[in-house]
């Protein structure tokens, strides 16, 4: 599986958004924009997450 | 040119020379030459004379120094004098007259500067070694000043003094080397005011005297020793206040010397804040007072630990607020219709579909009813057009065996057989006559 910074993951899903709104797409192209945006968001969704959850553990231990 | 009128005179001068120089050789250099030995060693008197002629050969010299000594022997006019190197641990003996003393330094005090002049005397009797002076002149506070000055120039013109040559003092250092008196309010100053800002800081002391003739060499052997231990990573060189020449050794050339030479960053804290002796010009950082020097060798630990708290929590907000604005633009990017709604993807193509079948739907209708009324108009127009309504009025139709209508006479010939359509049927018939 691919490993996507954080940024990568935003902006690729923002590019995704984007087409999907431009519309004209097949709806089989359409459906596999769909499913990568939620893929990407779920991407980003992790990585602040961990982001979060790394800084209330650093935040504990002091 | 040569003036011949001269040349006997100049022979018998250059002879004269020679022959003293002869007679002196024999006097002094015949035991030299005899070499001593186990069995035929040289007598005390001939060695002592020997020695005696040996320093006599200095001759007469200008010396300065610093008086360490001055013993006045009651009942006799001569006086004694320990003169001290100011920057060496070295000392020589001067003998003079108390007249001489009174004419050039009525007021000659211990630790004064003198210059004698003098020449080196050996007295027989007891085997000892003196300067004899015949002149001797106390140098003023005046004058000991301009010649500082004089120094400072010298040394700043060698470059001692460059901004660019000054180390920077290491922000906590391992060990402090602290050179000062013993058990002075310099030393207390330093040592309180660096363990109040830094509680594990760590000293090594060496006291000297920090005044009068053994202060520069003793601090100079100690600033070795400092700079030599590879624990000490700065050092301090510290002196309560005290008068111009008390300061003096602080600003002796050879100290400052010593201090430029150090591997170690070397703060300089003399006096009080208006004291600026040479060494403060030459150390890697000049401390007004010795409580200074303390502040300025060690960070203070509550102000540290205040920046670190203030810059973690700096930190955490700074990386809160990032993920925060991050999640909002995810939030944002996720409640677009194209992804929080991606049922209406699939609906709205239904729904196109779902009108497409309407609209063929109705089309069709369309063109059905109109075919419709087509077929009906035809079929009237095929009724009007039939001819039955015209044999109902009595016609007939007469068609030969093949079908084909005859309309004259000429299309038939006799004997063929002909069919007779009526309104109510048809007849068989044959052609009789024409």
């Amino acid at each position: 599986m691919e490993e996507l910074s954080y940024e990568q993951a935003r902006a690729e899903l923002a590019g995704v958004v984007e087409k999907l709104e431009a519309g004209g797409a097949t709806l089989e192209e359409s459906l596999a924009l769909w499913e990568r945006g939620e893929h990407l968001a779920s991407v980003c969704q992790r990585w602040l997450d961990g982001a979060r959850a790394r800084l209330d553990a650093a935040t504990s231990t002091d | 040119m040569v003036r011949p009128s001269a040349r006997p005179a100049r022979r018998a001068v250059i002879r004269a020379t020679v022959v003293r120089r002869r007679y002196a050789d024999a006097a002094m250099t015949t035991p030299e030459k005899k070499k001593s030995t186990a069995e035929e060693p040289f007598p005390v008197r001939v060695v002592s004379q020997m020695i005696s002629a040996w320093i006599a050969r200095l001759g007469w010299v200008w010396v300065e120094g610093q008086v360490a000594q001055i013993s006045r022997r009651p009942g006799t006019s001569t006086v004694f004098l320990t003169l001290r190197d100011p920057s060496a641990e070295m000392s020589l003996t001067v003998t003079t007259g108390r007249d001489v003393l009174d004419l050039g330094a009525p007021q000659l005090s211990e630790g004064a500067r003198i210059v004698a002049h003098a020449k080196p005397d050996f007295f027989p009797g007891r085997g000892t070694f003196s300067l004899r002076a015949d002149e001797i002149r106390q140098v003023g506070l005046g004058e000991l000043l301009a010649r500082l000055e004089q120094l400072k120039k010298l040394l700043a013109a060698e470059g001692l003094f460059d901004k660019a040559r000054k180390r920077r003092l290491p922000f906590l250092p391992g060990t402090i080397g602290l050179v000062t008196g013993r058990a002075s309010a310099a030393e207390r100053d330093v040592l309180d005011n660096a363990r109040r800002r830094w509680p594990a800081v760590k000293f090594r002391v060496v006291n000297t005297a920090v005044q009068g003739p053994t202060a520069v060499p003793q601090i100079i052997d100690a600033l070795k020793v400092l700079d030599a231990d590879p624990a000490v990573d700065v050092i301090i060189l510290a002196r309560g206040g005290g008068g111009v020449e008390d300061l003096l050794p602080f600003s002796d050339e050879a100290l400052c010397r010593a201090v430029f030479g150090c591997r170690t960053p070397v703060i300089s804290a003399i006096g009080h804040e208006t004291d600026v002796p040479l060494i403060d010009f030459v150390a890697d950082v000049r401390a007004s007072t010795p409580t200074d020097a303390a502040k300025r060798v060690v960070p203070d630990l509550a102000e540290e630990l205040r920046l670190i708290s203030q810059a973690r929590g700096r930190l955490q907000r700074a990386v809160r607020h990032q993920i925060a604005r991050e999640q909002q633009r995810l939030d944002a990017a996720r409640s677009r219709p194209v992804l929080a709604n991606p049922q209406a993807m699939v609906a709205q193509r239904a729904a196109d579909v779902e009108a497409l079948r309407q609209r063929a739907h109705r089309t069709l209708g369309h063109r059905l009813a109109r075919a419709d009324t087509e077929l009906h108009h035809t079929v009237a127009r095929l009724r009007a057009l039939s001819p039955a309504a015209t044999l109902r009025r009595g016609y007939a139709i007469v068609q030969d065996a093949a079908g084909a209508v005859v309309r004259a006479p000429a299309d038939v010939a006799a004997g063929d057989a002909l069919r007779v359509r009526l309104a109510e049927g048809e007849l068989a018939a044959k052609v009789v006559g024409t």
